[in-house]
């Protein structure tokens, strides 16, 4: 193989976060630069400056947050919205439930389009997917011309009944407005989720009609940025999937980008799978103001199609189940109406930052207390090149304590713990409430400050091992290197087993495989290609699904069979009954197709060469009180080196607590696995 | 409450006239508590204080 | 107090209360059920006391500890085993109305009984004398479908097939009756193994003091919430309209808030006697909305538990609107009822906390319920399903249009899912112009739903309110729109209210009425009452509302003087 550099690049809130490897030497490096929010290009092209030869570069992943931005500030397209006549209320009316309970206050999400801009069409099919009436041609011409009048909309929406059993009238309306509004950027249901449930279909078609200028505009200038500099054609951006797609493919589906950065992390779990033969793995990726969670089962990621951007804005595209909660580094203590310590959702960010930045921030956070405990080291954050303020830390944690009559250990040690526990609440949400046992995981700590409680959260959760991967500050960027083209479609062909029309189901799965080939073989990913399928079903009358893998696209009386023995197995296993000889619906085929691109190779680390050396001791308190521990440099750490705790583990930009009952071992490629 | 003598179903309901809360004839806990006031049986002593309370204050409103 | 562990406990127990509902979305076979999510999981401790709650329906999160007690006044700890589990619908003791079942499982730890796993589903199909529960001309409860007492459905881990039998006898859909208990049953085994799992972690001793602490914990928060608000005693009335039996009366509603330190007691004396048709509430569902009530006006982060309720206490008075006798109806008390018996209070309490309460929202579920035979499969189907209504206007904000009642918080089934699964075509589903009460801020607006029906024949009962009497407007604020429901014979060019079109005493409550292929049927929902004076409304937001097509020009005009142009 020629020499090659793969890049992942990870435009963070603060950070940029590159990663390369390099086949040659087989060396993987990594490196930061600040984000340049008003033009994020600009710190992309900063940090490939420092790259001598980018002429080696074969391919740069790029994980972003255009659109996940524009749609959290609102700064989308202005959205016309087409819908079968009687039905322009659906965005607003929404599923009729509230955030909350006993929220007087809560005022009612707004769809991402304004009521005087929503349209309806003469048209009507029927749940089984017939003509009740007619598309109104003539309406829709009517309809675009009152667009063109009105010359303030930027892009269109379209969503019909029941297009998911049959799109005719939605791809006749969108063939009218295209020829009637030359160059009007227009999304259509069946294209973006070809699934039931008229709002959430809805929702996330006018999601991606409404990214759709701003990420093309955004694309575009990207791709001249990087053509300047020789690896225009290199570049691919991170999907929502955590697989990659060409810019232009993007743009086309711009709502497929809704979540982009954090996907590499997951990404990286499940390399790390393959790489380890660690099979079920949940990864916690703690940052400054909150932590994203995410689970590896059977070496394949959960993908979801229940995102809501905001609450009541659903965004129903296949993409990595990351459950995200407002706890981090910089989450801050608080003493309730009832004199109950609390840890955030507030958070002293980057700017003032903790109180140990010593940059004016007062108010205590987790990052002061782990300071408080010992846990960080003042003089080796962000490897030395920050020093803390451990009196500022001090002092802050001192005035929680005196409000609550503590000593001030015993304080930064239950603000840790509770810490601990909202992050626990984040583990049971992807685990526990999915039916996942954390018997069965390895807990994986990333971002910054993952590594310094993965000790605590394995305790708690009840989760037997722990790893701690190389560069854990960096996972995400890692991730954008390994992984692989990939398109996921789904359609709902609902069906009976009473009247199972196997032609029928077999058509549709043609249809998809087809579909998710072709898509990505147009961009140019023409590798070998590999394909999951799945179908999704449930007792007739239940209302979520169960998936099951399927091994083709022909549904043949054998494979029939095996499919409902299989969802009752499934049924009993996942929710600790079955109900044999019910009848069962299918409700959504599935597709993933991968294009598998090659892979870096990880570097062994040399053979141990007996006990590995402590670099010194320091005080660390733990829930029985202050140990003396050994602190070891993760450089000079090799594989197989053992290490009973307590004990510390320093990094540059991290640092591993292990508590007194653990046992940590370093693996061929560095990995620190910890045992309870 | 009063319940049939093989349990199984219910012959009779009692509820106090203030709170309107059930009163059960198995239950010691509610039968010691239970107070008869002008021929009707309150759940507690403070129910049939809080009748005399509520009928002097709507005869003071009405007056 | 340790309040790590406390935080820790409460947290967890909240987590697997979200798992057993978790367990009932994914599971149950009922779109009340999957889709609107009216049921709500908790756990309590052995004397019932609820100790920890998840957010789903919150009429029976505040119904959760009568009940619970209710049963153990009958069922002694004695009795029950390892693996028992308890059914329960009973109005009458503790209950709420006769759809909603109660589940509940003893936690055993070391052979002791530490406690309870409750799950509270809505069944939609119960028996009685219309299809979907909703029988809006009931006069007894016999009417309104099987009556369960406590009986163990579930006895040591097997199930007791002799009240499967009975219980499935006697109800039109069985086979998704069944799917619906199995659920329910699930959630119960879920938190009761995960709780135990809790009580091997912490020790018995541990979590029985820090769950006492909680709950502490839980009033003092509540007691503190209400030492703020100005002492004294606080009336308000409303009326509800029709029981479906007489057409020309009213009910009141009457409460007295007695607000005394920490302490909030609503006196109900002089509410209406009960009515002869369903409207009655039990007193589970007068307990349960001055829960309610109370909980909309104080700080949402107090941990939901039987602590937080302590400082609250209802007087209800027998055979009264608001506490029904035995034998008479109250399938209706817990939908429509309890919402009106909230915004009463929140009406009382408006003098004292002008910026947390509303004026009238909707307070109907709609409750249009209907049964039939699918000519295509041949089974029987059933179906409750509700709709959402306009809130009233706020000191600091409008109305939100088109949410769920107070006392639910439930979704409404897509329309793409509702036509799959029943007989109709859905024709509309628009927001009504001008159902929004006028007000410096407007209350929020109603819509309407078209059908047209497919099946030969479908059977339909109904449960509504606000057909007559209006939302109610707070501080100058002027009335919501009123609901409606109407008919389109087929082949017949004019609507016709169900009184017309079926000799039917009320308009808003009545039973079996047979739909016919090609009949089309409108469900108007009402809007929420305005807030403050119209005169001083921002007069941008009249222009957007115009604009937006929430108001009329008229309405413009007439309520806020706003002229086009």
């Amino acid at each position: 193989m020629a020499v090659s550099t793969i890049i992942g690049i990870d435009i963070g809130g603060t950070f940029t976060d590159f990663v390369s490897y390099d086949s040659a030497t087989g060396r993987i490096e990594n490196w930061k630069n600040l984000t340049t929010p008003a033009e994020p290009i600009a710190g992309v092209m900063e940090g490939l400056g420092r790259m001598d030869n980018l002429g080696a570069v074969t391919k740069a992943r790029l994980g972003t947050t255009i659109a996940t931005n524009a749609l959290l500030t609102r700064r989308g397209a202005k959205v016309a919205y087409v819908t079968t006549k009687g039905f322009r209320d659906v965005p607003f009316i929404q599923r009729g439930d509230r955030r909350s309970h006993y929220d007087i206050t809560w005022i009612k999400t707004r769809p991402l389009v304004a009521r005087a801009d929503c349209h309806e069409v003469e048209e009507r099919l029927t749940a089984k997917g017939e003509v009740w009436t007619p598309l109104d041609e003539g309406a829709v011409r009517e309809l675009a011309a009152k667009i063109r009048a009105d010359g303030s909309i930027e892009a269109v929406a379209i969503c019909t009944l029941f297009s998911y059993i049959d799109p005719r009238h939605e791809q006749r309306i969108r063939d009218i407005l295209a020829a009637e509004l030359p160059g009007m950027p227009i999304s259509i249901s069946y294209d973006v989720l070809p699934k039931w449930k008229e709002y959430d279909r809805a929702s996330t078609t006018i999601a991606d009609a409404y990214l759709k200028p701003i990420v093309s505009e955004n694309f575009r200038k990207m791709q001249a940025r990087f053509a300047e500099v020789g690896v225009g054609d290199k570049v691919g951006v991170i999907k929502s999937n955590g697989g990659e797609a060409t810019l232009a493919a993007a743009a086309d589906a711009p709502v497929q980008m809704t979540l982009s950065g954090p996907t590499g992390a997951v990404v990286a779990t499940r390399v790390m799978s393959e790489l380890t033969g660690i099979r079920n793995l949940v990864v916690f990726d703690m940052g400054g103001t909150s932590t994203d969670c995410s689970t590896v089962v059977d070496s394949k990621e959960h993908v979801t199609t229940n995102f809501e951007i905001e609450w009541g804005i659903p965004i129903q595209i296949p993409m990595i189940d990351i459950h995200t909660i407002g706890a981090g580094g910089g989450s801050i203590a608080w003493i309730d109406k009832g004199g109950m310590l609390r840890m955030g959702p507030q958070s002293a960010g980057a700017d003032p930052g903790p109180a140990c930045y010593g940059r004016g921030g007062q108010d205590a956070t987790v990052t002061d207390a782990n300071v408080v405990l010992g846990r960080i080291s003042p003089g080796n954050f962000l490897g030395g090149k920050m020093r803390l303020d451990a009196d500022a830390a001090h002092a802050a944690v001192a005035r929680v304590a005196q409000k609550l009559g503590m000593e001030v250990d015993a304080c930064a040690h239950a603000m840790v713990q509770i810490a601990n526990n909202n992050m626990l609440g984040a583990l049971r949400a992807v685990l526990l409430q999915r039916g996942l046992d954390p018997r069965d995981f390895t807990l994986v700590a990333s971002g910054g400050a993952g590594p310094v409680h993965v000790c605590d959260l394995m305790d708690i959760a009840g989760i037997p091992q722990a790893l701690v991967p190389n560069y854990p500050g960096q996972f995400s960027a890692f991730g954008f290197i390994m992984t692989d083209a990939r398109v996921d479609r789904h359609r709902t062909v609902q069906q009976i087993s009473k009247f199972f029309d196997g032609d029928r189901a077999t058509k549709a799965m043609t249809e998809l495989v087809e579909g998710a080939i072709e898509e990505l073989k147009s961009q140019g990913y023409t590798q070998r290609i590999e394909l999951h399928r799945s179908i999704e079903a449930r007792y007739m009358g239940q209302n979520h699904e169960l998936e099951l893998s399927f091994p083709g696209n022909d549904f043949t009386e054998a494979t029939i069979a095996d499919m409902w023995d299989r969802f009752h197995q499934e049924h009993q296993a996942r929710f600790g009954f079955s109900i044999p000889g019910e009848t069962i619906e299918t409700v959504n085929l599935k597709v993933v197709a991968v294009a598998v691109a090659d892979k870096p190779k990880m570097r062994e680390l040399p053979l141990t060469q007996g006990a590995p050396r402590a670099t010194g001791t320091r005080r660390v308190r733990y829930a029985d009180g202050w140990h003396e521990v050994p602190v070891y440099d993760r450089e000079t750490l090799a594989q197989n080196d053992r290490i009973a705790g307590p004990a510390v583990i320093e990094e540059s930009a991290s640092v591993t607590i292990l508590q007194p009952a653990q046992t940590l071992a370093v693996d061929r490629l560095g990995n620190l696995i910890i045992s309870a | 409450m009063k319940f049939s003598a093989n349990g199984f179903y219910i012959e009779s309901y009692s509820k106090c006239p203030n709170c309107g809360v059930l009163m059960y004839e198995n239950s010691a806990e509610d039968r010691a508590k239970q107070v008869r006031h002008e021929g009707k049986t309150y759940c507690s002593q403070r129910c049939v204080d809080w009748t005399l309370d509520r009928e002097a204050r709507r005869a003071t409103q009405a007056g | 107090m340790d309040f790590v562990t406390m935080n820790i406990l409460d947290s967890a127990m909240v987590s697997i209360c979200r798992e057993m509902g978790i367990t009932l979305m994914k599971t149950s076979y009922s779109t009340i059920f999957n889709e609107a999510l009216d049921f709500t999981c908790g756990l309590t401790d052995m004397k019932g006391d609820m100790i920890a709650v998840a957010d789903y329906c919150p009429a029976q999160i505040g119904g959760m500890p009568l009940l619970v007690k209710s049963c153990l006044k009958e069922i002694s700890l004695a009795e029950l085993e390892e693996g028992d589990i308890i059914l329960h619908n009973d109005p009458y003791r503790g209950g709420l109305h006769t759809p909603e079942h109660t589940f509940f499982k003893p936690i055993f730890v070391d052979g002791e009984i530490m406690g309870f796993a409750v799950a509270i589903g809505h069944i939609a199909e119960v028996g009685g004398m219309a299809p979907g529960g909703f029988c809006g001309e009931a006069t007894e409860i016999f009417q309104e479908g099987i009556r369960i007492p406590p009986v163990k459905i579930v006895k040591g881990g097997k199930d007791n097939i002799e009240v499967w039998k009975l219980l499935l006898a006697n109800v039109r859909t069985p086979r998704v009756n069944y799917g619906d208990l199995k659920a329910l049953i699930a959630a119960v085994d879920l938190g009761e193994k995960q709780m135990r799992g809790i009580y091997q972690k912490y020790g018995k001793e541990k979590i029985r003091e820090t769950v006492a602490d909680l709950l502490l914990y839980s009033e003092r928060r509540m007691r503190a919430e209400l030492e703020a608000i100005p002492d004294g005693i606080y009336t308000f009335h409303d009326h509800l309209e029709s029981d479906g039996i007489d057409a020309e009366r009213h009910y009141r509603i009457q409460v007295e808030v007695h607000k005394k330190g920490g302490s909030f007691i609503v006196d109900y004396h002089g509410s209406s006697p009960q009515a002869a048709g369903p409207i009655n509430a039990t007193l589970g569902v007068a307990t349960s909305a001055a829960y309610n009530a109370v909980l909309h006006m104080t700080d949402p982060s107090i941990p939901r538990n039987s602590g937080c309720f302590r400082p609250i206490e209802v007087m209800a008075p027998p055979g009264s609107i608001v506490n029904v006798d035995f034998p008479a109806p109250s399938v209706g008390g817990n939908t429509e009822t309890h919402p009106r018996i909230v915004g009463t209070i929140l009406g009382a309490m408006a003098k004292a906390l002008p910026d947390r309460v509303m004026a009238a929202e909707g307070a109907t579920h709609c409750n249009f319920v209907f049964g039939g035979v699918d000519a295509d499969t041949g089974e029987y189907f059933a179906c409750y399903d509700l709709e959402a209504v306009g809130w009233g206007g706020r000191a600091f904000a409008d109305g939100n249009d088109a949410v769920d009642s107070i006392n639910g918080n439930c979704r409404i089934t897509p329309v793409e899912v509702y036509e799959t699964r029943f007989p109709w075509l859905i024709e509309s589903l628009a927001f009504n112009t001008d159902s929004c009460g006028a007000g410096e801020y407007r209350g929020g607006v109603g819509y309407t739903k078209q059908m047209l029906c497919l099946n030969d024949v479908i059977t339909c009962s109904q449960m509504t309110d606000r057909h007559l009497l209006a939302p109610w407007g707070l501080d100058g604020g002027t009335e919501g729109g009123c609901g409606a429901t109407l008919v389109k014979k087929s082949g017949r060019n004019d609507w016709q209210t169900m009184r017309e079109a079926y000799g039917k005493p009320s308009t808003s409550r009545y039973s079996n009425v047979a739909i016919r292929k090609g009949d089309r049927v409108q469900l108007v929902t009402p809007g929420g009452g305005g807030y403050g004076d119209p005169a001083k409304r921002d007069p941008e937001a009249v222009a957007r509302d115009l604009r937006e097509g929430y108001i009329s020009a008229a309405a413009a005009a007439k309520h806020y003087g706003h002229q086009e142009g």
